[in-house]
């Protein structure tokens, strides 16, 4: 017990002094998860709209091809990336391996399936008179899906804050493709991971309770949107 | 060009059920035009299509004259109003709905004022510009649903169902508003209803519908059961007709056709029922009345025959017609 009650107040310690290290862990980190909640969104939430506005050939299968994506392991889309990226690799030649881009890539391609899932989500639980009232009102297919997007703001804004927070905790991908460089690549969950196999406990925790207080921000964002929606 | 819409050949199929069949339809240009007929008539249907909402799963529509298609042309949706059964507005005030509708349909930001302000006054809601549109009662949202509808002055106004879940003083309003807007030059109104008799005293023609086809029968005293032989079997009441048709699934009498009296009269007419009064109604100068004869009937008499049979609710009275009298379909 007094392990563990020192390891936290030394946690605590750390992260009320804003030691320099933990903190330039946690920009990284999120940095990493904001740039790839963005690229994701600005792809997958267009194509969620798309998708749940329009019929076409093929529809089912991308449902279900989507459904599986999202419980796909993060740690087979690090091993696919590193493949694809190696030095061996088809895209060796971008020297893309062990840099934050690629960490930016792989939690992206992680996150997209789960934010437009949620996208669809968004607009075919939208009122059913949405769409045909817009319609009616002359909208044109691109006016049409703006004016849906903004009435499903909230809805959709929830599906980017997600995404953002599966980001923030993966941890396969971030490792293999990151490689876990102090002050380029080193991310909170692969410096969880390390400093706890060195032995620093009260590191990790530090971090551990950071990334806590994150999920708790993000959670709370959350719901604050999902009562503004209903 | 005289007609504001001509269908042809039109079929919309839910699932297996076919849901519409009109072979040929013409709606007339600058006339009041109420789609009559009972619930799933297919009423609501018909007006997506004119409203272009929805796509046949086959047949033409032409508008104004000029074969359709899908999507519209920004001149062609301009020249239609909507308002459905069940308006939806969107998030902001009144004024946001109506400036919307007038973005979307690219009308110059100069005349969005002006446009604003008419269609406004138009429905009497100026005052609620700026009431947020979740917060206006069923009439209030009606109204500002067709004021958006005739804000970017549309040729014809489609209305579905717009007297539906109004007391009579906002549906008084709304009959006020859609006569306003028919006596326009150049505006075609085409609302639908199930009220037949609100119905026939609005518009200047009618439309009926009965399980997705449109009828010239009046669709008062509409049965449905089976045909065999000329006799139509409403599982109540056996009705004689001179239809030739081999199946039929619904009948119509003419009420001014029905023949009130107070014993059975010996004619050469074939249909003869006894019944019960359930309804004396004076409307429009004549008398109407509702006789359950294990179907219920109306008929229509002058105000001098309802005194001459000395007529009284819950009495037994008989009533005949021939068969001549009843359309089959």
């Amino acid at each position: 017990m007094g392990y563990f009650s020192d390891s936290l107040a030394a946690a605590f310690q750390l992260i009320i002094s804003f030691d320099k290290d933990i903190y330039q862990i946690v920009i990284t980190s999120v940095s990493i998860s904001f740039i790839a909640a963005l690229i994701a969104a600005s792809l997958a939430i267009p194509a969620g709209i798309y998708m749940a506005m329009n019929q076409f050939a093929g529809k089912q299968i991308i449902q279900h091809l989507l459904n599986s994506l999202m419980a796909m392991p993060t740690v087979v889309i690090g091993l696919l990336l590193y493949g694809l990226f190696s030095r061996l690799g088809p895209l060796g030649h971008l020297d893309l391996l062990y840099t934050p881009t690629a960490i930016i890539i792989a939690e992206a391609i992680l996150i997209f399936p789960i934010m437009m899932n949620l996208a669809i989500v968004a607009v075919t639980s939208a009122d059913q008179r949405l769409v045909p009232t817009l319609i009616s009102l002359g909208a044109k297919p691109i006016a049409l899906s703006i004016q849906v997007a903004k009435h499903t703001r909230f809805a959709i804004l929830a599906a980017i804050i997600t995404g953002f927070g599966r980001a923030i905790g993966e941890v396969g991908a971030a490792m293999m493709l990151g490689g876990n460089i102090e002050g380029f690549t080193r991310t909170m969950t692969t410096a969880i991971a390390l400093q706890t196999s060195k032995g620093e406990f009260e590191t990790g925790l530090a971090l551990g309770l950071l990334l806590l207080l994150i999920a708790f921000i993000v959670n709370f964002m959350l719901s604050w949107l999902q009562r503004s929606y209903s | 060009m005289n007609s504001s819409y001509q269908l042809r050949n039109i079929k919309v199929h839910h699932g297996q059920q076919c849901v519409l069949d009109i072979p040929e339809l013409s709606l007339p240009k600058n006339k009041c035009i109420a789609l009559l007929g009972n619930n799933g008539a297919g009423k609501s249907t018909l007006l997506d299509l004119l409203a272009f909402i929805t796509k046949p799963d086959q047949g033409q529509i032409s508008l104004q004259g000029q074969t359709a298609q899908f999507p519209l042309s920004r001149k062609q949706r301009q020249m239609i109003g909507y308002v459905s059964q069940h308006p939806f507005l969107l998030t902001g005030s009144v004024a946001d709905n109506i400036a919307l509708a007038l973005h979307l349909q690219g009308i110059n930001r100069k005349q969005h004022q002006k446009r604003l302000k008419q269609a406004l006054e138009l429905v009497n809601l100026s005052h609620l510009a700026q009431q947020s549109a979740r917060t206006l009662s069923g009439g209030e949202l009606k109204r500002a649903a067709i004021a958006r509808a005739v804000a970017y002055q549309p040729d014809i106004l489609l209305l579905d169902e717009p007297f539906s879940h109004l007391d009579q003083s906002h549906s008084q309003q709304l009959e006020d508003i859609i006569q306003q807007f028919s006596s326009q030059a150049g505006m075609t109104v085409i609302f639908s209803t199930h009220d037949r008799l609100k119905g026939r005293a609005l518009a200047d023609s009618t439309i009926n519908l009965v399980s997705g086809k449109t009828t010239k029968s009046p669709l008062l005293n509409l049965f449905h059961g089976t045909l065999h032989d000329h006799v139509f079997d409403t599982g109540h009441l056996q009705i004689h007709t001179t239809s030739q048709l081999k199946t039929a699934r619904h009948i119509a009498i003419d009420p001014s056709e029905i023949i009130i009296s107070t014993e059975e009269l010996h004619s050469s007419m074939q249909n003869h029922f006894m019944g019960r009064m359930t309804l004396i109604a004076e409307e429009s100068g004549t008398i109407r009345l509702t006789i359950d004869c294990g179907e219920r009937f109306h008929a229509i008499i002058s105000p001098k025959s309802l005194s001459d049979l000395n007529l009284t609710i819950g009495g037994t009275i008989w009533l005949s017609f021939k068969s001549t009298a009843v359309s089959v379909f």
